[in-house]
């Protein structure tokens, strides 16, 4: 009996492990094609700070891209939209639009669409060109903390079941 | 194999589990039911006198709508604490740098299941999916519903299962002979036009029963919701996608000719409890395979100043076997509600249907090119 409930907590945490990130608004296979794998090196645009999802304008140099890259001097760059969460739980932690300054360098792998004629992937793994996840931590470029810390200032108030 | 399971799942839990197996017993315990709380002078009240519940709450929680198979209905809180840890663990373990040099994700899909449909979804950063268990009248719960006091939602009817399959054989079905290389694809139609596609996916209504009713958890991001009161009426705000549902106080339900996404609610207070009667339920939302007579009555009440307490009884005797009950606190936060404005950048829907034309195009020329040779 001891060891039924053991596994049965056991279990519980891994179903918890398993599930977090494969929760989402959409189809995200309807949307997204898995022959087309991609690994963009670039840099940032835009953000469309909007819902159900953001979604990051990244250039990354080609030599026969269709336009003049903004942030890399003298080469031709194409843009990628890729396709993020919701921003209300980032807004929660005082991160903006303003917290992904253009000409940040990211470092994304996703899927491309279905639709091959456009350059748009899902921001499956987003991180700077060192491998930190975006908005965890000091990005060099002005982006705030997460507010997991509850020791930072103004933020990080306790989040889910509070009040009790 | 024994001691590494054991090492693994931690001595802390093994103590905690021992203790709570005399109350345990295999998940059958029901909660303790106590009634709603006396009348307390602590709450706040508005100038009618009725207790004031207007306030933002995050409904985020570890503790899921049904309890897993083999747990109490209670847990300890040396239980809850480790359960706790581990989904901290795992955001931790999500939060932490990937390789700088990694490559691309695997050509024909990373394996994920669900909506993340073979391609993954996105980083974790963007979720917040709760952290901790309901805790009502002292007890950390392992499930939303407590009636039955197993913690499961009661069997469907063989009518209702057999209309589930009808519904489901009237929508769009994975095929496996032709998608057998692409798991994460719905299947021939399923992309076909956007009324194929879900109510949330079209920035309709919320996410499984989010709106409600009953309001429930999505166990994600975005649990806040607003209560606006005023004599007459009470608005439930559900954060996503931004639905309004709107309670008549002390009013009748509409014909039954006139149906609703949401229903029709009328609201009376029990002494100091609002019990909201919810019918008149459309087809277009089946709250988890229910039929357009569902009947939902909600009581909120409040613990203290900054916790309502939230329950639910669901009957629809053509879908369930037996009325079932759920219950859980709806904590106040001091976060702020956003918009949704899901319409605003719902690019995804224009990429899934651009695909399916794209496919289409593409197995027509195929077609056209054998037809040939």
């Amino acid at each position: 009996m001891r060891m039924k409930l053991t596994m049965a907590l056991a279990g519980l945490g891994l179903m918890t492990l398993a599930g977090a990130p494969l929760l989402a608004h959409h189809a995200f296979g309807g949307e997204f094609d898995p022959n087309k794998p991609v690994l963009l090196k670039g840099k940032v645009v835009k953000i469309e700070w909007v819902n159900p999802h953001a979604w990051i304008h990244l250039e990354t140099p080609k030599p026969d891209g269709e336009k003049p890259c903004e942030f890399t001097p003298n080469a031709k760059c194409e843009e990628w939209m890729v396709e993020g969460g919701t921003p209300n739980t980032l807004l929660r932690r005082g991160i903006t639009r303003d917290s992904l300054a253009a000409g940040t360098e990211l470092v994304i792998d996703g899927y491309q669409a279905r639709d091959h004629s456009q350059l748009r992937a899902n921001g499956r793994n987003v991180t700077y060109p060192d491998g930190r996840k975006l908005f965890l931590g000091s990005s060099g470029t002005g982006a705030p903390t997460d507010g997991a810390d509850p020791a930072e200032a103004g933020r990080g108030r306790g989040r889910g079941r509070g009040g009790l | 194999m024994r001691n590494r399971f054991l090492a693994l799942a931690g001595a802390l839990v093994i103590a905690a589990a021992s203790a709570s197996l005399g109350s345990a017993q295999a998940g059958q315990t029901r909660p303790a039911a106590k009634p709603a709380p006396a009348p307390s002078k602590a709450i706040p009240r508005t100038a009618d006198g009725h207790p004031d519940l207007t306030g933002v709450y995050d409904l985020a929680t570890l503790t899921p709508v049904e309890r897993p198979n083999g747990l109490p209905a209670v847990l300890t809180d040396a239980e809850a604490a480790k359960l706790e840890k581990q989904a901290a663990d795992r955001r931790e373990l999500l939060s932490r740098p990937s390789k700088a040099d990694r490559d691309a994700p695997p050509l024909g899909g990373d394996g994920s299941i669900g909506a993340a449909g073979n391609v993954g979804g996105y980083n974790n950063f963007w979720l917040d999916p709760g952290s901790s268990y309901v805790q009502i009248d002292g007890q950390k719960r392992t499930s939303l519903v407590i009636d039955p006091p197993d913690g499961r939602v009661p069997q469907m009817t063989a009518a209702a299962r057999q209309r589930m399959l009808a519904n489901r054989n009237a929508r769009p079905t994975s095929d496996a002979g032709e998608n057998g290389n692409d798991p994460g694809f719905e299947g021939n139609g399923a992309y076909d036009d956007p009324e194929r596609r879900g109510l949330n996916e079209r920035c309709l209504l919320g996410f499984g029963s989010t709106s409600g009713p009953p309001v429930l958890p999505n166990y994600f991001y975005n649990n806040l919701h607003q209560i606006v009161q005023t004599p007459d009426t009470v608005m439930i705000l559900t954060e996503m996608v931004h639905d309004a549902r709107i309670v008549r106080m002390n009013a009748q339900h509409l014909p039954k000719t006139v149906r609703k996404w949401m229903g029709d609610s009328v609201g009376r207070w029990d002494g100091d409890t609002l019990v909201i009667d919810t019918t008149n339920f459309s087809e277009k939302t089946r709250f988890r395979g229910s039929s357009a007579d569902l009947h939902v009555v909600e009581r909120i009440s409040r613990i203290d100043a900054r916790t309502l307490r939230y329950r639910f009884t669901i009957d629809d005797p053509d879908t369930w076997t037996a009325p079932w009950s759920g219950e859980y606190t709806w904590p106040t936060t001091d976060d702020h509600i956003y918009e949704y404005a899901c319409h605003e950048g719902n690019y995804a829907l224009a990429n899934i249907l651009k695909g399916a034309r794209l496919k289409e195009s593409n197995d027509a020329a195929k077609k056209t090119k054998q037809e040939k040779f």
